[in-house]
């Protein structure tokens, strides 16, 4: 008896002994140095801590594209990876071998609030959900400048063949129709990869096969379109002169002012506006790319990325916490206020506030019909091959045939299916 | 000076105008426009003067970040290049007097140091085992491994310039190995330290990845990785950037411009004795 006053006591001293200690935690956090990614971490860590006043926060940045992929595996590999991280959702999720690496979020209470369509990108192969959604979905389509629409008295299109002729009038008013910026050169993918809702409606299983090797980019004509688009619009000598050289900066200066019509892009974009021509945000509308049956319109969508917690992470059940903070619809609003709305937030009854940026309203119908919105091919299957901004700037730049690049194409992306192990590569 | 000459000159001039003074206005014009002005990339004047306003942005952001990354690349740079400097001298010395199989395989491991590239992962491993890992000194450590190979070259080529007499009149004199090295040769190799500290100072104050995995951390930014404050995928504050550009450039511009002549010298005065 005595034994157990003694131990519960010792217990109770532990219990507050770690009471104490929980008392002070810093979470690290590593995010990309994207502008919006930044406010939105300050504006939640800085609510979670004024909720929450014995924990604190270490931000830390970090580059995005080829090398922030780096540094995200490296530190994972080496155990040295902060205790939250914000990452790319999708194939580049699958990459980071999830299974071992981080930590499973299935149990939290906030999954409740997150939407179906976005968990799907953030199971890891076991089916257990690993992060929670961080920011905006954005959407692949067409920038147009509504001055240039009205003054022509032009609709936005619904296929491609009136697409097309826009384009040719558009021309004949002597005005740039198509605005390709080949200097950053991702900007050049945007037909192919925004033409995957066109590509799925047509053939449903094709990511899928295409991940079992069995359908090809060369082989499967509604996956070719994109390719043949790319190469249609630069046949029609409808772009603007120095598509070579001009950046990604240029072109959404251009279909903001006016100095272009269309302009295939991410609608990231708009945030680039925004700081920059203020003025012109609401003169650009935006569209989705589209395909040959006006019926069958909708929407690619690039889901967002997500945060994670590291299996490895000292302060694992804080982090944890602060996740759950985060996938709630008071956080949405945060990031909301924070980074503006360039696209819906995946919680639900998270609603956007009514002076949104004119392309965001243009996107939002879209998403409210089930069946307009189809995830871009990167988020269904792991295989993107490395070469595909070189290739599509060959073809857009009428440098090579577009049936030459998809061929091409396919042998690229073998490498990469065999580097990650596929079955029946 | 005939007219010929005179002409040449001018083309030398302008050539050199074009090619070193034409990209840093560029900048400088770049880190006194507003964010719209500079997302336009063009080489024009300024519409609206925000030299001083950047300036002061750019020092603030994150929170002073811009100060503490001065002071770790210092700490840096200062501790790598003297470490460089006094170790290769050494290693140089004893390769280039000593002949002999000992030395060819020392020699066979500083051309290994030039052309294999070092490995990441691995070297975070051993770094993470010895507890230097997210450390200034253990970051020195890596930018004197990494760079160690360059400057034993560099001195072993100009100590063979050194006649060997001059070794074994201090050794008459009664003069012990070390003394030799410390009181009759470092004196001498000064041309070459100086080229050592000029060219290895650059390359550690101008390393952008290797501080990047190896030193990871808010409290250990450099100031090249500052850059990354400024410059996403989407979207990009030129302006700011170009300002931090600009910061980060000055201090290696007044090294150059103190050290211009040394730097030349000591360039052709190791190049003399292969």
């Amino acid at each position: 008896m005595n034994r157990l006053i003694h131990s519960t006591a010792l217990a109770g001293a532990m219990a507050l002994v770690a009471g104490l200690a929980q008392a002070e935690v810093t979470l690290s956090v590593l995010i990309d140095n994207n502008p919006e990614t930044v406010a939105m971490m300050e504006a939640l860590t800085a609510a979670y801590t004024a909720a929450n006043p014995d924990v604190t926060f270490e931000i830390e940045q970090r580059t995005g594209g080829a090398e922030g992929d780096n540094i995200v595996k490296t530190r994972l590999a080496t155990g040295e990876m902060a205790d939250v991280f914000n990452y790319n959702s999708g194939s580049l999720f699958q990459a980071l071998n999830p299974q071992q690496t981080l930590a499973d979020m299935s149990s939290l209470g906030g999954q409740g609030n997150v939407l179906d369509s976005f968990k799907q990108v953030v199971t890891s192969p076991d089916g257990a959900v690993r992060g929670v959604p961080f920011g905006p979905a954005m959407g692949g389509g067409i920038f147009y400048n509504i001055p240039i629409y009205q003054e022509l008295g032009l609709t936005p299109p619904k296929t491609w063949a009136e697409f097309m002729a826009n384009n040719e009038k558009i021309k004949a008013a002597g005005k740039v129709a198509v605005i390709q910026t080949y200097t950053d050169t991702w900007t050049s993918q945007l037909f192919i990869l925004a033409d995957y809702f066109n590509v799925q409606a047509e053939v449903p299983n094709f990511a899928a096969d295409y991940t079992a090797n069995k359908a090809k980019y060369a082989s499967t004509p509604a996956a070719m379109r994109g390719f043949e688009r790319l190469e249609e619009v630069f046949k029609a000598g409808v772009l603007n002169e120095d598509f070579g050289a001009a950046t990604f900066d240029d072109g959404m200066r251009m279909v903001s002012t006016g100095e272009g019509a269309h302009y295939p892009m991410l609608t990231f974009g708009i945030g680039n506006v925004k700081q920059n021509y203020p003025d012109n945000l609401n003169d650009m509308g935006f569209f989705a790319q589209p395909g040959n049956d006006a019926a069958k319109n909708g929407l690619t969508v690039w889901m967002p990325a997500a945060i994670y917690v590291p299996e490895a992470s000292a302060n694992k059940e804080e982090a944890l916490k602060f996740v759950d903070f985060v996938a709630t619809v008071e956080s949405c609003q945060t990031m909301i206020s924070a980074a503006g709305a360039s696209g819906p937030y995946l919680i639900k009854g998270c609603e956007l506030p009514a002076d949104v940026p004119q392309a965001v309203k243009d996107m939002l119908p879209y998403f409210q019909t089930e069946g307009m919105t189809a995830p871009a091919l990167e988020f269904l299957s792991p295989i993107k091959g490395p070469a595909l901004e070189q290739l599509t700037v060959e073809v857009g730049s009428g440098i090579r045939p577009a049936a030459d690049a998809a061929a091409l194409y396919d042998q690229d992306v073998e490498k990469q299916a065999k580097q990650l192990g596929l079955p029946n590569w | 000076m005939t007219r010929r000459q005179t002409w040449t000159g001018i083309a030398a001039l302008a050539a050199a105008t074009l090619i070193f003074i034409v990209p840093f206005v560029f900048i400088f014009l770049m880190a006194a426009k507003t964010k719209q002005d500079a997302s336009r990339f063009s080489f024009a004047w300024p519409a609206d003067w925000q030299l001083w306003q950047n300036f002061v942005e750019v020092i603030q952001t994150r929170n002073y970040m811009l100060l503490l990354a001065y002071f770790n690349s210092t700490v840096i740079t200062v501790g790598a290049v003297t470490g460089l400097v006094i170790l290769a001298a050494l290693v140089g010395y004893v390769l280039q007097r000593r002949p002999g199989r000992m030395s060819n395989v020392v020699y066979g491991f500083i051309l290994a140091g030039l052309m294999i590239p070092p490995a990441v992962v691995p070297t975070i491993w051993v770094l993470q085992g010895l507890g230097l890992f997210k450390t200034l000194h253990g970051m020195i450590l890596i930018q004197i491994a990494y760079n160690l190979a360059f400057s034993v070259l560099l001195y072993r080529s100009f100590i063979g310039t050194i006649p060997r007499d001059l070794d074994e009149a201090a050794i008459i004199d009664g003069a012990k190995p070390l003394q030799i090295f410390w009181k009759v040769v470092l004196p001498l190799l000064k041309p070459v330290t100086v080229t050592n500290i000029v060219v290895q100072s650059l390359a550690v104050f101008n390393d952008f990845t290797n501080p990047l995995y190896y030193l990871p951390g808010k409290e250990n930014v450099t100031v090249q990785l500052t850059l990354y404050n400024f410059q996403g995928q989407f979207l990009s504050q030129f302006n700011l950037l170009f300002m931090n550009i600009l910061l980060v450039t000055i201090p290696p511009l007044i090294v150059f411009i103190f050290f211009n002549r040394q730097i030349v010298a000591g360039m052709t005065a190791g190049a003399v004795k292969g």
